[in-house]
């Protein structure tokens, strides 16, 4: 098993009447409420956290992309892996991804990608994603394009890194009369690709043909995983060939203390915050961006999903985060990554109001636990 | 009424036809009223009523091939070709009615004059267009209608995402925002065009229109060379539904008299 730490880098000091005024805290949270002199404190006390993990062993630290939020405060996850690519040595650095459509034109993706790979010395993970649904309201970018406009970037991406430029790329979206990017990257032929998805069967197919990483969506039920990946492994197998378990990748809140009561008591008011506040308004539909037909599905699928539940009950019935003694999260965690047959696990060591303090015990107990062991 | 399917350079698109008397054509709105409703009857007793369903509304295909405002109105103009359509009233409501004016600017003949309703189409600066794209059906109808508990709204929208309209619903949304997510709901080159339009025209708006401020039919009265605008009281964005009595009235005396 790969272990990863994920960072979201949330605003963690919402009003305390942030749950009767605002209806989300995507797109239209009034950002008078950002102060930058804290955010100041905030990206870099979280920049050492990444830093620590490699510290303490972590394969990789994550990163990706939101726009207008407080859930992550990271619009360019690109800046982030470039501080990561000078201050670590050893762990992938995965950013998870970029929202293609977002980039204009999207060479700028290969680009920027390029730069961390070479400056990291091919320690690049390269996401690729289409983006959340609020950033379409936050780009105004049209979400009945999404899909087109994500194909048609990532094979321009994958070209622009394989094949030999100047090239004309003559697309639907984008006419870029000369495709030569430099740098290109170190990976040969390519870094490595993981791509996020929350149970399209599109996003499934189109990973598994061509043989990527797919990286569940988290905040669902268990069992909303563990379909997804059985899913792609029969992809796989239709594709020909048999899926790596580090082809998968289940991301996770988890938290660790001396016991499970002690574990609960320090993360149960700063988990809520995040449920019940970062993720209000996270998901929304725009029209054209899932099709029609699943629409209904996700419908029913929100239904489980993290912002619903109410207890530590509800969260540990649903595997929304693994909280608990060192021998209980020893235990949960082998047994779900068993049952769900991934090779990568993308930890949320710090969520939400979590701080500093808390963040760096759980991140050291967990890694005593379980990382290189 | 009846219901046929046309092919319009390629595009299988649903019309149907009802009514008796010269012939009137009703571009509809964003929300897709392509079924027979109380305000198409009213006019069907005056006019034979053609009724098509925009492409990616209801059982109308081709959407693939829409990108912008500009295609929907050349897919119009070959419709109204298909049909032996020509020097007809136009009724347009909301998105029709922005899709009326695009096509009158490249063919200003198709049109013998035109009815614009709560017209999207114009950006008025400092009176913007509310958020048509939103999940929340509840505060849809607050946004859509001056009484939200009135007696058309739910003729008009479905009550939750399991009411079975709720397919056509989200069809309808997407082949709008198609055409309306970016520029919003309107093109910024259609207001330089606009006297081109020298038909009778009649802007016809609620004034408690609160998806499309009445500045912007106060914008289209102004700038069209040959219009009139009235005001319907107590009436949000859903002219038709919300008042289909004054709304049909308005028109017929419009289209027969004036």
């Amino acid at each position: 098993m790969q272990f990863f730490a994920f960072h979201l880098m949330p605003w963690d000091r919402l009003p305390a009447d942030f749950g009767d005024r605002y209806e989300t805290a995507w797109t239209w949270l009034p950002n008078s409420m950002y102060d930058p002199q804290h955010g100041h404190a905030l990206y870099n006390r979280y920049l050492d956290e990444l830093v620590l993990a490699e510290e303490l062993g972590f394969d990789g630290v994550c990163v990706n992309e939101h726009h207008q939020n407080a859930y992550g405060t990271m619009p360019s996850p690109n800046l982030m892996g470039a501080i990561l690519a000078r201050q670590t040595k050893r762990v992938k650095i995965a950013v998870i991804g970029n929202a293609l459509p977002l980039y204009n034109p999207p060479t700028r993706v290969a680009e920027e990608f390029a730069m961390i790979d070479v400056i990291s010395g091919g320690r690049l993970i390269a996401g690729l994603v289409v983006g959340g649904g609020p950033e379409y309201y936050s780009f105004t970018v049209n979400p009945t394009f999404a899909r087109s406009m994500f194909h048609e970037a990532m094979d321009l991406v994958l070209r622009a890194w394989t094949e030999p430029g100047p090239f004309e790329h003559y697309g639907e979206h984008w006419k870029l009369k000369y495709v030569n990017p430099w740098p290109r990257p170190i990976q040969q032929p390519h870094p490595t690709i993981w791509i996020p998805g929350a149970g399209s069967k599109e996003t499934i197919e189109l990973v598994a043909a061509r043989r990527f990483g797919y990286m569940g969506i988290p905040y669902f039920h268990i069992d909303f995983f563990r379909k997804n990946f059985d899913a792609f492994r029969e992809a796989c197998e239709k594709n020909g060939y048999t899926a790596s378990p580090y082809q998968l990748g289940w991301l996770c809140p988890i938290y660790v203390a001396e016991t499970d009561e002690q574990a609960w008591a320090e993360y149960e008011k700063h988990l809520f915050y995040f449920a019940h506040h970062l993720l209000k308004g996270l998901v929304v539909l725009p029209p054209g961006y899932t099709s029609i037909r699943s629409i209904a599905g996700i419908h029913k699928a929100l239904g489980s999903f993290l912002s619903n539940a109410k207890s530590r009950d509800d969260i540990e019935r649903g595997a929304y985060a693994i909280v608990g003694s060192p021998a209980t999260v020893r235990q949960k965690i082998a047994e779900y990554a068993k049952e769900l047959g991934v090779g990568n696990l993308l930890g949320l060591f710090q969520l939400g109001t979590l701080p500093a303090d808390l963040t760096r015990k759980n991140m050291t107990t967990f890694a005593r636990l379980e990382v290189g062991g | 009424m009846k219901t046929t399917f046309h092919e319009i350079r390629g595009r299988r698109t649903q019309v149907t036809v009802g009514g008796d008397g010269p012939p009137l054509v009703y571009l509809h709105s964003a929300g897709g009223e392509t079924q027979w409703a109380p305000f198409h009857a009213m006019l069907a007793e005056r006019f034979t009523v053609y009724l098509p369903a925009h492409p990616g509304f209801d059982s109308s295909e081709g959407l693939e091939t829409i990108r912008d405002i500009q295609d929907l109105a050349w897919h119009y103009i070959d419709l109204f070709a298909e049909l032996k359509l020509s020097a007809v009233p136009v009724v347009g409501f909301s998105l029709g009615a922005w899709i009326a004016c695009e096509m009158s600017v490249l063919r200003p003949q198709l049109a013998s004059k035109l009815v614009l309703t709560a017209a999207a189409g114009l950006h008025v600066p400092g009176s913007p267009m509310a958020e048509l794209f939103i999940d929340d059906l509840a505060k849809l109808r607050k946004l859509l209608f001056f009484d939200p508990a009135g007696p058309a709204v739910n003729e008009a929208m479905p009550e939750s995402l399991d009411d079975p309209r709720i397919y056509l619903w989200l069809k309808a949304r997407e082949a709008t925002a198609r055409v309306g997510w970016n520029p919003y709901l309107h093109n910024p080159r259609l207001r330089q065009h606009l006297w081109r339009i020298a038909q009778p025209a009649l802007v016809l708006w609620g004034r408690q229109d609160k998806l499309i401020p009445l500045t912007h039919g106060e914008a289209y009265a102004r700038e069209l060379p040959n219009a009139r605008l009235e005001v319907i009281e107590n009436c949000g964005h859903m002219v038709p539904w919300e008042k289909p009595a004054e709304f049909a009235e308005a028109a017929v005396r419009f289209l027969r008299d004036e």
